[in-house]
């Protein structure tokens, strides 16, 4: 009962959360919501019985990820750079077709799910130590091209401001 | 929760109390602060407000909530307001989830005519699985109450406090989480009552196959990681803004940082949201390295059972030898708030280049050396705690 109460609060703030990303017009703010919403997804991971994932999702998007997009959007001026923001035909063309897709994604797989309340897949709840024999094993390939991956974008950001200019120029 | 009424109850008020014990250290600690840094430098610090000056926190916290209240104008009020809020909020929940005294058993036992049946308290407010991965996950969005100080209230110097705020602390995070990894490679766990359950007796572990043991220290963390707690007690400095990493705040330079515009009992939320992650990296520190709450050798178990045997009933034998571990772990938890302290008035600040460079060049590479040594050693030597 007490899990049902809590599915649907942290659902509904979690959906009203996103719903602030996309009708705030100051970015800084936008970017906010998506924290908050990011919180509530983690919460429902926890309700799901994944803590790690729900930990991790707090530690690298919320804690991580977002604090840099703030940090760079504290530094951008709100009242002159609006209209880069929102406006334009081509914004508003990739909004609607982005919309269009989103929309038609969603629906497709409420669709596809079968409404009953009986769960056909009942999975194990992981213990941390089963998800790294896990990521290290099984899917150690796609985990170390991920961290290449990462890798790659530093050295990429650190190669391009030395190349155009700035505070490392050479 | 639990799984009737009175387990109920207690649980809340457990959370209750944890999350009172955190805020009312607050006061002591700001005394020890000032009486310290006097001490430290030679003044006498206050002294006039009732005996040593202790009552001066009452008269300041009068003080704190007396105060004009007031948003400057042209800052964002919905921020302004919710930055201090937010500071209090993460250091308030990390706390609740370190184990501050061993379980408390409780017999089943009479009470309103009807039977209670047997528990077990946890002297802590959540007890989960990954302990030390929601701490560092909870701890990690103080940076948004910062943040969200300093670009809400409009100032230029708040501004750049919360800039330089979140840049250090998203650079130390990542030498904090390596730090603590050889520790987790060694216990093999990532939760808190199971780290301080193998901490206990003498030093002793497995080398290439031989039984090492050394009677005269204690099992504990540090003498496994004596590099990985220096990284980590660097780092905790960072992440909670002291000095010498308080740039965010440098009087000399920002006026105040990030809470510039922050006054009255805003001002002291600020003050307790520090004060709280303080708590909670010295609380890590002594879960981690110094053995939790267990006294060194077996001390606990003879001064646990001289408790029990003071008292006719069990089960407030229990509760009352629970309450004199939870003082062990509160006073090795106040010796390292009081190192916090010791090294705010000894050490100067650094040059802001300087803190990048010792995040990213130093303590980095140092610590991904230490997960690199000690993952070795376990392979190859086979030491385990």
């Amino acid at each position: 009962m007490a899990e049902i109460v809590l599915f649907y609060l942290l659902a509904a703030a979690t959906v009203a959360a996103a719903v602030g990303v996309v009708m705030h017009e100051n970015p800084l703010l936008c970017a906010l919501h998506l924290v908050l919403s990011m919180l509530g997804v983690a919460g429902l991971f926890f309700l799901l019985q994944a803590p790690f994932v729900g930990a991790v999702q707090i530690m690298v998007y919320a804690g991580a990820v977002m604090v840099l997009f703030v940090l760079v959007l504290m530094l951008i001026d709100t009242n002159q750079d609006d209209e880069k923001f929102s406006g334009g035909n081509i914004s508003a063309l990739t909004k609607g077709l982005s919309v269009g897709v989103l929309s038609g994604l969603l629906t497709s797989i409420i669709l596809r799910t079968p409404q009953s309340l009986q769960r056909s897949v009942t999975y194990e709840a992981y213990e941390v130590i089963d998800i790294a024999k896990l990521l290290f094993t099984k899917y150690v390939l796609a985990f170390e091209l991920l961290g290449v991956l990462l890798l790659v974008i530093p050295v990429g950001v650190v190669a391009l401001s030395r190349i155009r200019g700035g505070t490392h120029d050479r | 929760m639990g799984s009737d009424v009175f387990e109920i109850t207690v649980n809340v008020i457990k959370m209750l109390i944890i999350f009172l014990l955190m805020v009312q250290l607050v006061p002591i600690l700001v005394w020890v602060e000032r009486r310290g840094s006097a001490f430290i430098q030679n003044r006498f610090g206050p002294n006039r407000v009732g005996p040593l000056g202790l009552t001066q926190l009452l008269a300041d916290a009068v003080k704190f909530l007396f105060k004009e209240e007031f948003v400057p104008p042209k800052s964002h009020a919905l921020l302004y307001y919710a930055a201090p809020v937010l500071a209090l909020i993460p250091g308030a929940i990390a706390f609740g989830g370190i184990p501050l005294s061993m379980p408390i058993d409780i017999q089943p036992f009479q009470m309103f005519g009807s039977e209670w049946g047997p528990y077990t308290f946890k002297f802590q407010s959540y007890d989960l699985d990954i302990g030390i991965l929601f701490i560092l996950a909870i701890s990690s969005l103080g940076a948004y109450a910062l943040l969200l100080a300093g670009w809400g209230s409009n100032n230029k110097y708040s501004l750049f406090g919360a800039l330089r705020a979140s840049a250090q602390m998203i650079s130390y995070e990542l030498a904090m989480g390596l730090s603590l990894v050889g520790m987790l490679m060694l216990y093999q766990t990532l939760n808190f009552s199971n780290m301080v359950e193998l901490q206990k007796g003498p030093l002793h572990f497995m080398f290439f196959g031989k039984e090492i043991l050394i009677p005269f220290l204690p099992n504990w963390g540090i003498f496994y990681q004596p590099l990985g707690f220096i990284l980590f007690a660097t780092a905790a400095f960072a992440e909670t803004n002291r000095l010498p990493f308080d740039l965010p705040e440098a009087e000399g330079e920002l006026v105040a940082g990030y809470h510039t515009e922050y006054g009255g009992l805003k001002m002291l939320l600020f003050y307790i949201g520090e004060y709280g992650h303080m708590m909670v990296a010295s609380a890590v520190m002594v879960t981690f390295y110094f053995g939790g709450y267990e006294l060194p050798f077996s001390l606990s178990d003879s001064l646990t059972g001289a408790v029990r045997g003071a008292f006719s009933s069990v089960n407030l034998g229990n509760v009352m030898a629970a309450l004199v571990i939870h003082v062990v772990m509160l006073l090795k938890i106040l010796f390292f708030l009081w190192v916090f302290i010791w090294v705010r008035w000894t050490l100067p600040r650094f040059r802001y280049d300087q803190l990048m460079d010792l995040g990213w060049k130093t303590m980095l590479p140092w610590s991904l050396a230490n997960v690199l040594a000690t993952a070795y050693l376990i392979l190859m030597a086979g030491s385990a705690v």
